[in-house]
């Protein structure tokens, strides 16, 4: 049976020294956290934080000053572990010299993977990234976005079980930081485990389930997003069409029951949703100007609705 | 073209070699582990220093042995599709271009055309291919990991010892490549270049008379003047023509009678690339007075290369040659040789272009009968191979004679009367003893075993000029294994730095000189008894006072030499695998000596990598 933690550190520490051996820079500090199977954990972190250094001890790119990192039960500097992981590194650190098709094919035999699935295997990543207009172009004509759709390619090339993601949304455009999330949750659902490194903290917030917090190498915080985020000595409500006195009726109850009201107003969307809502009305009628953010609230309302 | 060393059977040289392969890599391990040990039980403790160790060496042992060929070769094919994203191509117009402008300068009318164009093309091709793999290999890891894109190989299921066995292999396939186009360039480059024939006219010949004064058809003359050179002609009482040689070769010609006219008709130059299989024989010599000597004498010559014999005297020197069969050498036996001329006085030298020469003999013996073919007295050619033919029938010994172009201009009786076969009567089990004496008073011959060969039947000259390509390939091969090896730890540029003092070392006057300071001087001692000298002010030949001081100082010289053996052996020497002189003078490069070059690149090749792996494998690459 497999072991249900996929990702475990015990005191892990990392200490950069200089060529003498002096100590430079204490990166990581009696880590101990644990990452479950099907679960998308979160990493924070300010920058400098130790999230990068995590998952480079994690990948086997830097050995641990103290402490352990086990891999799937292995240790991290064992290769075999790299069979079932999928990496996705900060900046997408490809061949510029290739093109798409030769990279993804170049990773592909790197697992051994038989021709004829190789083949299909990168067709259908290429086709999954949307760059099959460009998937013979050097990488070196690609832009950063479209970049960092083949790094993540070859980051799944294998169809790995456990996924790294450092920075994902780093250099895409808000089509593509959806299209990300989507790709995330998609991922998750599918059975796989992602641990995702992020200082961005709304995309962290909409996909992950667990989180952990560093700051200066130290673990400040770990648990579930939602019952984190959870703010317990408050009540939100939201409701559609309500007339102003009602709303006035709604105060006089809560001051009845000794509540006070914060505010009580239209609630906002966010700059994401609003963005999203536009291209997408844009595409569906083209030449003609869209409705800004009270159609995308609505959408957003729908949404939730649909979800419950 | 000096050959010191005998090419010795890759059998017979391998066992040893093999020996002395597996001292030093087990020395150099030993060291290696002793200092890794050291290290790591002052920084932990000796218990986690052995346990450390012993854990990577299996690892290492693991990470060598489970090597994916299919890993190894996308690796491979990633290096050959930069190297080739990278122009590298480029080398070959560069070195195309080269080669248009030496045209302009070599000269096909030199002394010796043939080595001039056949050096010039390989030794172009070997300073760019060197410098190419130089720079491809140092480079190419480093710029990986400060790029990062070493990142993405290094997190899938890749193993140092691939990424490293994978650059070597991806960049020896590029030089291979590159290799063979400059090859190709070059061969035609040489045979364009040197490609000439001459006219001959009717008017260009004199008759000239038979020996008992009758009118013969026999003709002589010389042909015109193309590339600073011509040939004389010869053309016999039958009225068969020949072209003497003339700067190492000659050409075919044949005749043409129409009516009247004759026309001659001289083809492209013949014998001028060669690749000559030599046979070589075991020297003695007599000394002055008939007996056998270690050696000749020496007349106060430095280089004691070669052993001198005296004119006038018994004095011989005798090469034995062994498997000489008569299926090989059906019509007698085409010797070379390179003697020295050592002159105690040089004769009548107001005429330069005839300055008496020095008279030789040459005479077959058999080994086993002593039975002996006549003395051919010849006149030494001084700084050039001498080329003359032994015949198969031979007149006995008291019958002397002198070789002579003209000779054959006018056939002889079969000369059967009391004639000696070659096989029959000299030649015993395969074997036969060439004496070579010198004629005059007061001059002498110097002989080295080298200096004289039995010309067996050549070799294909493009095969043995694909041979000195194969050794350059060698040095190529050789180079991208180093520069590899340093990149997998040192930053690009000291990674070619590095490389290039290697390749320093690597030369074959440097490793000579390694190899000198690793035996030790002939006086004087080593370092500390040097020291010891100086201090005491004692001088080299003395022998110091016997006691523990001198004692310590020469055990601890030993140890000094023990340790630059070590690193003479360590350090290759590109003179074990460069070709090119042979395929310059037209020697042919035998496949022992192949294999033996090609074993010994091998022998260096494999330490390198591991060596690679291990420095790759202790490298935090994100670092």
């Amino acid at each position: 049976m497999q072991s249900d933690i996929v990702i475990e550190t015990r005191n892990l520490t990392k200490v950069y020294r200089d060529f003498w051996g002096r100590q430079k820079v204490r990166a990581l500090k009696a880590l101990d956290l644990e990452v479950h199977r099907g679960e998308i954990f979160g990493l924070l972190g300010p920058n400098g934080s130790g999230k990068t250094t995590t998952i480079k001890l994690l990948l086997g790119l830097l050995f641990p000053t103290s402490g352990q990192a086990l891999v799937m039960g292995k240790d991290a500097t064992d290769v075999g572990k790299n069979e079932r992981i999928g990496y996705l590194p900060e900046e997408s650190y490809l061949y510029r010299f290739l093109n798409a098709e030769e990279t993804l094919n170049f990773y592909g035999r790197l697992f051994k993977m038989p021709r004829l699935v190789r083949r299909q295997r990168v067709s259908e990543l290429i086709e999954m990234v949307g760059l099959d207009w460009a998937k013979r172009r050097q990488l070196k004509e690609y832009s950063k976005g479209m970049t960092r759709r083949i790094g993540l390619a070859q980051a799944l090339i294998n169809d790995p079980e456990l996924i790294l993601l450092d920075e994902p949304t780093t250099g895409l455009d808000p089509i593509g930081i959806r299209e990300m999330k989507d790709l995330i949750l998609k991922l998750r659902d599918e059975g796989k485990t992602i641990l995702l490194c992020s200082h961005l903290l709304a995309d962290v917030q909409d996909v992950c389930d667990r989180i952990a917090v560093l700051y200066q190498g130290e673990l400040k915080e770990l648990g579930r997003v939602d019952s984190l985020l959870k703010v317990r000595d408050m009540t939100e409500l939201r409701a559609s069409s309500l007339p102003p006195e009602a709303m006035k009726e709604i105060e006089e109850v809560i001051k009845r029951h000794g509540g006070e009201t914060i505010s009580m107003g239209n609630p906002t969307t966010t700059l994401e949703d609003l963005f999203l809502n536009i291209i997408r009305q844009s595409e569906e009628h083209p030449g003609r100007r869209v409705r800004g953010a009270s159609s995308a609230k609505k959408s957003e309302a729908e949404k939730e609705v649909g979800s419950e | 073209m000096v050959v010191e060393a005998k090419v010795i059977p890759f059998l017979q040289w391998l066992a040893g070699a093999t020996l002395d392969w597996f001292l030093v890599v087990a020395a150099l391990t030993a060291i290696v582990l002793t200092l890794v040990w050291l290290a790591g039980a002052l920084r932990h403790g000796p218990a986690i220093a052995t346990s450390t160790v012993g854990r990577a060496l299996v690892a290492g042992l693991v990470d060598l042995v489970a090597i994916s060929p299919k890993r190894v070769v996308a690796l491979s094919w990633l290096a050959i599709k930069e190297s080739f994203r990278r122009r590298v191509i480029v080398v070959v117009g560069v070195f195309i271009v080269l080669l248009l402008f030496a045209g302009w300068f070599l000269d096909p009318g030199s002394m010796y055309p043939a080595r001039l164009y056949i050096s010039f093309v390989l030794t172009s091709t070997t300073y760019l291919m060197i410098l190419l793999s130089l720079f491809l290999s140092a480079l190419s890891l480093p710029a990986d990991i400060r790029n990062r894109t070493l990142h993405t190989v290094t997190t899938k299921p890749v193993r140092p010892s691939e990424i490293v066995l994978g650059r070597i292999l991806g960049f020896s396939v590029v030089g291979t490549i590159l290799l063979a186009a400059m090859a190709a360039v070059s061969c035609v480059f040489v045979e364009r270049g040197l490609a000439h024939t001459h006219a001959l006219v009717e008017e260009d010949l004199s008759p000239v008379a038979a020996p008992d004064g009758m009118a013969s058809r026999a003709k002589k003359g010389r042909t015109d003047k193309q590339n600073n050179h011509f040939h004389e002609v010869y053309i016999d009482s039958k009225g068969n023509p020949r072209l003497a040689t003339n700067r190492g070769h000659t050409h075919a010609i044949s005749i043409d009678k129409n009516g009247e006219k004759t026309a001659y008709n001289i083809g492209r130059e013949r014998g001028m690339l060669t690749a000559k299989v030599p046979i070589y024989g075991s020297l003695r010599f007599k000394d002055r007075n008939g007996k056998d000597a270690e050696r000749g004498i020496n007349p106060g010559d430095e280089w004691t290369y070669r052993s001198h014999i005296q004119g006038g005297t018994m004095s011989a020197a005798i090469w034995t040659f062994e498997g000489i069969t008569p299926e090989q050498f059906p019509e007698g036996l085409p010797l070379e040789m390179t003697i020295e001329v050592f002159r105690t006085y040089k004769g009548d030298t107001s005429d330069p272009d005839n300055i008496p020469g020095v008279m030789g003999g040459l005479s077959l013996h058999n080994p086993h009968t002593g039975v002996r073919g006549k003395e051919y007295s010849f006149t030494a050619k001084e700084f050039t191979t001498d080329s003359h033919f032994m015949p198969r029938k031979q007149e006995p010994a008291e019958q002397d004679s002198t070789f002579s172009e003209d000779d054959d201009l006018f056939s002889s009786k079969e000369k059967d009367d009391g004639a000696l076969d070659l096989f029959e009567d000299l030649v015993h089990d395969g074997k036969v003893e060439i004496w070579l004496k010198c004629l005059p008073n007061s001059q002498l011959f110097g002989a080295a075993e080298a200096d004289m060969y039995i010309r067996a039947e050549d070799a294909s000259f493009r095969a043995n000029f694909v041979k000195g390509y194969l050794g350059i390939w060698l040095q190529m091969v050789l180079v991208v294994a180093i520069g590899v090896m340093f990149s997998t730890f040192l930053s690009g540029p000291v990674a070619v730095l590095a490389t290039a003092g290697t390749l320093l070392t690597a030369l074959p006057m440097v490793s000579k000189f390694m190899v000198e300071l690793a035996q030790g001087p002939k006086y004087g001692g080593g370092p500390f008894e040097s020291l010891i000298r100086l201090l005491t002010q004692t001088n080299m030949v003395s022998k110091l006072e016997p006691g523990l001081r001198t004692t310590v100082a020469k055990e601890a010289d030993k140890v000094v030499q023990g340790g630059l053996s070590l690193i003479s052996s360590v350090l290759p020497n590109f003179g074990n695998y460069g070709f090119s002189d042979y395929v310059a003078y037209g020697f042919n490069i035998s496949g022992d000596a192949l294999l033996v070059a090609s074993t010994r690149g091998f022998a260096f090749v494999l330490p390198l990598f591991i060596a690679g792996y291990f420095f790759l494998k202790t490298r935090e690459v994100a670092r």
